[in-house]
């Protein structure tokens, strides 16, 4: 907690006729000696140095800077050891200022409204710091060495970046050998520059680099039975043959790759059924074992026959359940308890159209490597879309221009056999008319399985389960649920790269596997520093339970949108802070308000709600608004549009959350019974395409939302006054209007009924 | 309905590559070609279609496609193109490939198709002229090089018309005329679509068109200028070759025509050489300079050729050389016989002798052919109400 803070005013940043000094008086006034240093700079950038001198003299614990958003000038004000609050007075008060009638504010002197906003501002920045400590940081021991989980392309390059950083590796690879995939591919693609040829891909080289390497120890034939504990002293048990072997690690590469789509898929493209219709995988490697002798290839990436004839049987099975639909099995009773935990096999035909990309270049591979072997090779690639990523557009490019290799998009309606060959039949290409091509086999794409649609590699030890949740929003692959953070997984320390993650070519695995390497070790470094290692990288604070008053009721365990607690048999919880990205979906979950941060807790946002002026009189001097704004998303939008000379109506009060998971029901009860009319919750879209940082923050909320509208008709208050609204960071040009809109529904609505109570 | 099989074929594209096609490959099939060509139809455009053809080695349907006829090279394709693949020079490579196999014998296509056929081009009526001037110096008292009685030089002395000249470019004439008319014959048959093709409205017969097409087009060169109004240089060039061509041929028809009418109607006799004031000469020489005009104006514009959008072809440059050294040869021999010099005289006027049976004994199968099909192409879609 702060007990002596400096409030400093920067009036050039601040503007819009506020008389500056009056609020600085105001301050002292209001908080004599918490606050005995209250000053007026005209620029306060220049004055870090006055600043430290009052913080040595007055032995000030906390600095509140009044004056632009905390957004801009971030690299200013930062005092070792003390706590920097910074409250927002220009964009969000005195740009986002309009009158209630819309009208702009007038020139001169500032209107009464403004100034009672900027005095709110201040006042809550005063209590927020009162309300806060420096936090400490949860640092633990930090064990140096990596878990690549897979030891094919990926895993390979994964553990020898981990180790050109001179920490430790432990590959636990599947199979027999390494190398995965790639030991039956004949000749890798280009994997540096031209990007035009395709080249042998070392894999043997890369195999025994690893293998010299001291500081790699590699598990072969071995799985992981389990893994527990938390980013920097994970516990990994290794099934190996001859039994279960522990180890220590830091963090977790997962590159366990992926296995082909099983060959009933294809079976409507002829696979199986017609002699010389083979997968791309196979193909391969019947070129690599000498055994492929047909001089006219059809690579058929077209493959909604395939997709077709799945989509009709997923017809027919859900009429049929329809047609005879059992009776609900009702659970028995006593075994929800603890249900066993069964993997969902996610494997289906939308595998094929993911692999679109890799099937592309596989088939210009395989294609060169027909026409490399016979002079007189005829190669015909079908495309649907032909995908090529990245800097291999010029392997495509150089495909085109080899004679023998013929390329259209085309419809391809049917394989059959014909004579001695098998017939392609072709509509809508490019040659402007419908044809039947005549080869000798045809190729048919791999689809590419995550491995992590089908099993539970890293099977956690966690309490909500071994596997990583909500897999199927990607169909099994383990991607990311952020564009900008591809490594990222929802259990923190665990990085997936390859083709686990995403279909995709060697070059992009080894580019993968660097990322994931690097993250790992971020991830320790973060661990042992006590600090946040994604989204909030550097975050020292962490959730603190108050374990006396906990009911153990589970709520926290359950939401944590990354698996971060874990629990007891009785449900105490048990938290594992490295594993946290510090959210607050905890403390939001808590009906008993046990959980809080050093720097974010109920009381802190609570006291600040409590601290907004609010009049009694609704009909002259207006309602007033509480925002509850994501400070990932909304509140930058907020800026952005104040920036952009966008305005909003003067009775909000906008107070950043750090997810819209972190907002206790609580916080709107303090508003209701403090006169708020209405309570707006800022925050991202929900649902499977979301953008939420902390995944679930936004979908929580609202849910939680039901319950605090119960609530709130209880009390006989309309539960309209409380709405979410979904903003995109973007979305700077509707956030005015969104506010606006809300304010009128209030005002129609008339004032808070305990308003003045 | 059954549907075509295709039987690509990848020799015929190692030929098309060789014939002035070597970028064929390259396209990806976006069709601005397509949509940068200012003379293409609109619902079946060239050249995207015959891009993907060659590239699929589709040979019946490069060899029986009208459009490649109606392309007239002004390489707006090739500059437009994103990936450089030149469309304008694969259909000129289409073009050539017409000219090397459409007509009998093939042979003479084979030896036109690239520089390793020339020296045997040029043997034939090298040889033939050779016989006739030995033949002929045997009459002069085995004079290889002979005066008049007057001193003056006069080639009818060795190269004697009523019995080597016009005779020899009679045949030779009228054979090419022939395996002309024969390829124009075997060329509509390619362009006629499969089944029964109906034309509504009125028909004309094929002379009619035949003069619309000249008239309309060919005289006026107007496609020259719808190709796009900055190949303005291509369009004076051409016209003047194309002119000069019809002014020599007019002299020619003169002088022959006199020579022999004069036979017959003695005040029709036209005398050779010709003084040079004489208003025959006058022309013919008006025609020479045109010729020299226009010819360097398309050899100055093909060198200026950016090779990435386009570049020239053996036959193109077997064209423009066959007509060089024929304008060359030709004003030289008139200059040495005008200076006197009877040696340089004589041998320049046999080798020009050599270069006209070249330029038109070969007409068939050298680009200049395109003067027939192409015309032949223009007169068949409008036989058939598209123009």
């Amino acid at each position: 907690m702060a007990t002596k803070i400096g409030v400093y005013f920067d009036q050039q940043n601040i503007g819009g006729g506020l008389d500056v000094q009056a609020l600085a008086d105001g301050v002292s006034k209001k908080w004599g000696d918490f606050a005995p240093v209250v000053k007026v700079y005209p620029v306060l950038a220049n004055a870090e140095a006055d600043i430290q001198a009052d913080i040595e003299a007055q032995g000030l614990d906390g600095v509140l800077v009044c004056g632009c958003s905390p957004r801009y000038d971030w690299n200013l004000y930062q005092f070792p050891g003390i706590q920097v609050e910074r409250v927002n007075l220009r964009e969000q008060c005195v740009l986002a200022y309009k009158n209630p009638d819309g009208s702009a504010a007038p020139a001169g002197a500032a209107p009464e409204l403004l100034v009672a906003m900027a005095q709110d501002y201040v006042n809550m920045g005063v209590v927020k710091l009162q309300k806060s400590t420096l936090p400490e940081g949860a640092a633990v021991e930090g064990v140096k060495r990596v878990l690549v989980l897979g030891g094919g392309w990926t895993g390979l390059h994964a553990a020898l970046e981990v180790a050109k950083t001179g920490y430790e590796v432990v590959i636990v690879e599947k199979s027999a050998t390494m190398g995965g995939h790639v030991q039956n591919i004949p000749t890798a693609t280009p994997l540096s520059a031209p990007w035009t040829e395709p080249q042998e891909s070392g894999l043997e080289a890369k195999i025994a680099q690893v293998k010299s390497n001291k500081l790699i120890t590699i598990y072969t034939s071995s799985t992981i039975a389990r893994l527990e504990g938390q980013p920097g002293e994970f516990t990994a048990t290794i099934a190996t043959a001859k039994g279960e072997e522990q180890v220590q690690v830091g963090a977790v590469v997962l590159s366990t790759g992926w296995t082909p789509l099983a060959g009933k898929y294809l079976e409507p493209m002829g696979y199986g059924k017609l002699p010389g219709v083979v997968t791309a995988g196979e193909f391969g490697k019947m070129l690599r074992e000498g055994k492929m002798d047909a001089k006219r290839v059809a690579f058929v990436l077209d493959t909604t026959l395939a997709e077709e004839a799945a989509k009709a049987q997923a017809a027919a099975a859900a009429e049929a359940a329809a047609e005879e639909k059992p009776e609900a099995a009702a659970p028995a009773e006593g075994e929800a308890e603890t249900p066993a935990f069964v993997k969902q096999d996610l494997e289906s035909i939308k595998h094929l159209g993911y692999s679109n990309s890799v099937s592309g270049v596989a088939a210009l591979r395989l294609a060169n490597a027909v026409c490399d072997k016979f002079d007189g090779a005829q190669v015909f690639i079908l495309y649907k879309d032909m995908v090529v990523q990245g800097l291999l557009e010029r392997y495509y490019k150089h495909a085109q221009n080899r004679l023998g290799i013929m390329m259209t998009k085309a419809d391809v309606t049917d394989i059959a056999r014909s004579g001695d060959a098998l017939k392609v039949s072709c509509a809508n290409t490019l040659l402007g008319m419908d044809f039947d091509v005549e080869v000798d086999m045809v190729v048919l794409p791999t689809g590419i399985v995550p491995t992590t649609a089908k099993d539970a590699v890293v099977q956690f030890a966690y309490r909500q389960g071994p596997d990583f949740p909500d897999l199927d929003l990607f169909d099994g692959f383990t991607d990311s649920n952020y564009i900008c953070f591809p490594y990222e997984t929802r259990r923190t320390g665990v990085y997936a790269a390859g083709c686990v993650r995403q279909p995709m070519t060697m070059d992009a695995c080894a580019e993968d596997a660097a990322g994931a390497a690097l993250k790992a070790i971020q991830c320790i470094e973060a661990a042992t520093r006590g600090v946040a290692v994604h989204p909030r990288s550097g975050d020292l604070s962490y959730p603190i339970f108050n374990f006396v008053r906990c009911t153990q009721c589970k709520r926290c365990t359950e939401e944590c949108p990354f698996g971060a607690l874990d629990d007891d048999e009785k449900g105490t919880p048990k938290p594992n802070p490295a594993r946290c990205r510090r959210c607050g979906t905890c403390f939001g979950a808590c009906p008993e308000r046990v959980i809080s941060f050093a720097n974010y807790n109920i009381d802190q946002i609570g006291s600040m709600i409590r601290e907004v002026v609010v009049p009694k009189d609704f009909q002259t001097e207006g309602p007033r608004i509480l925002i509850l704004a994501c400070e990932n998303d909304a509140y930058p939008a907020l800026d952005m549009a104040a920036m952009r000379r966008k305005s909003w109506s003067p009775y909000a009060r906008v107070i950043p959350v750090r997810c819209l998971g972190s907002v206790n029901a609580i916080w709107v009860s303090d508003a209701m019974s403090k006169g708020f009319d209405g309570v707006m919750l800022l925050g991202c879209k929900y649902g499977d395409d979301y953008q939420c940082h902390f995944v679930k923050g936004s979908e929580i909320c609202n849910r939680r939302k039901e319950n605090i509208a119960e609530t709130l008709n209880r009390l006989g208050v309309q539960p309209e006054r409380v709405e979410q609204l979904e903003v995109a960071i973007d979305e700077y040009d509707k956030v005015p209007d969104m506010i606006d809109g809300f304010v009128a529904r209030i005002v129609d609505m008339g004032p808070n009924p305990f308003k003045g109570m | 309905m059954a549907q075509c099989t295709l039987k690509p074929d990848m020799e015929f594209v190692r030929e098309l590559q060789a014939a002035g096609g070597e970028t064929l490959k390259k396209c990806y099939q976006c069709a601005t070609c397509s949509v940068a060509c200012p003379i293409s139809p609109a619902n079946n455009p060239y050249p995207r279609k015959e891009m993907v053809w060659a590239s699929w080695g589709l040979k019946d349907k490069l060899r029986t496609d009208i459009d490649l006829w109606l392309c007239h090279n002004c390489g707006n394709c090739a500059d437009l193109c994103p990936r450089g693949a030149r469309p304008a020079d694969l259909m000129g490579a289409a073009r050539n490939m017409v000219y090397k196999e459409l007509t009998e014998p093939a042979v003479v296509g084979k030896w036109m198709s690239s520089p390793k056929g020339l020296p045997v081009l040029f043997a034939i009526p090298a040889v033939l002229w050779l016989v006739i001037w030995w033949i002929r110096a045997g009459f002069n008292g085995g004079q290889w090089f002979p005066r008049a009685a007057d001193g003056r030089i006069v080639f009818g002395q060795i190269f004697y018309g009523d019995y080597t000249i016009d005779p020899i470019f009679m045949i030779t004439f009228f054979g090419a005329c022939f395996i002309l008319y024969k390829g124009v014959r075997k060329l509509f048959g390619m362009f006629k679509p499969e089944g029964k093709l109906l034309v509504i409205g009125k028909t004309k017969p094929w002379y009619m068109h035949l003069y619309d097409v000249i008239v309309e087009e060919i005289i006026t060169h107007k496609k020259f200028s719808e190709c796009g109004a900055d190949k303005s240089d291509r369009k004076i060039g051409h016209m003047a070759v194309f002119y000069s061509f019809v002014i020599l041929a007019i002299v020619t028809a003169i002088v022959a025509g006199g020579h022999w009418v004069g036979k017959v109607i003695p005040w029709l006799k036209v005398e050779t050489p010709m003084p040079l004031t004489y208003p025959i000469k006058v022309l013919a020489n008006v025609g020479a300079l045109a010729l020299l005009y226009g010819l360097g104006s398309l050899t100055l514009r093909r060198r200026k050729l950016n090779p990435k959008y386009q570049a020239s072809s053996f036959y193109d440059w077997y064209l423009l050389g066959i007509i060089w050294a024929v304008a060359l040869s030709g004003v030289l021999s008139q200059v040495f016989r005008l200076m006197d010099a009877v040696k340089p005289a004589f041998c320049v006027y046999y080798l020009h002798l050599v270069f006209v049976w070249m330029l038109f004994a070969y007409l068939p199968w050298s680009k200049l052919g395109h003067f027939v099909y192409r015309t032949a192409a223009l007169v068949y879609v409008r036989m058939y109400g598209r123009s």
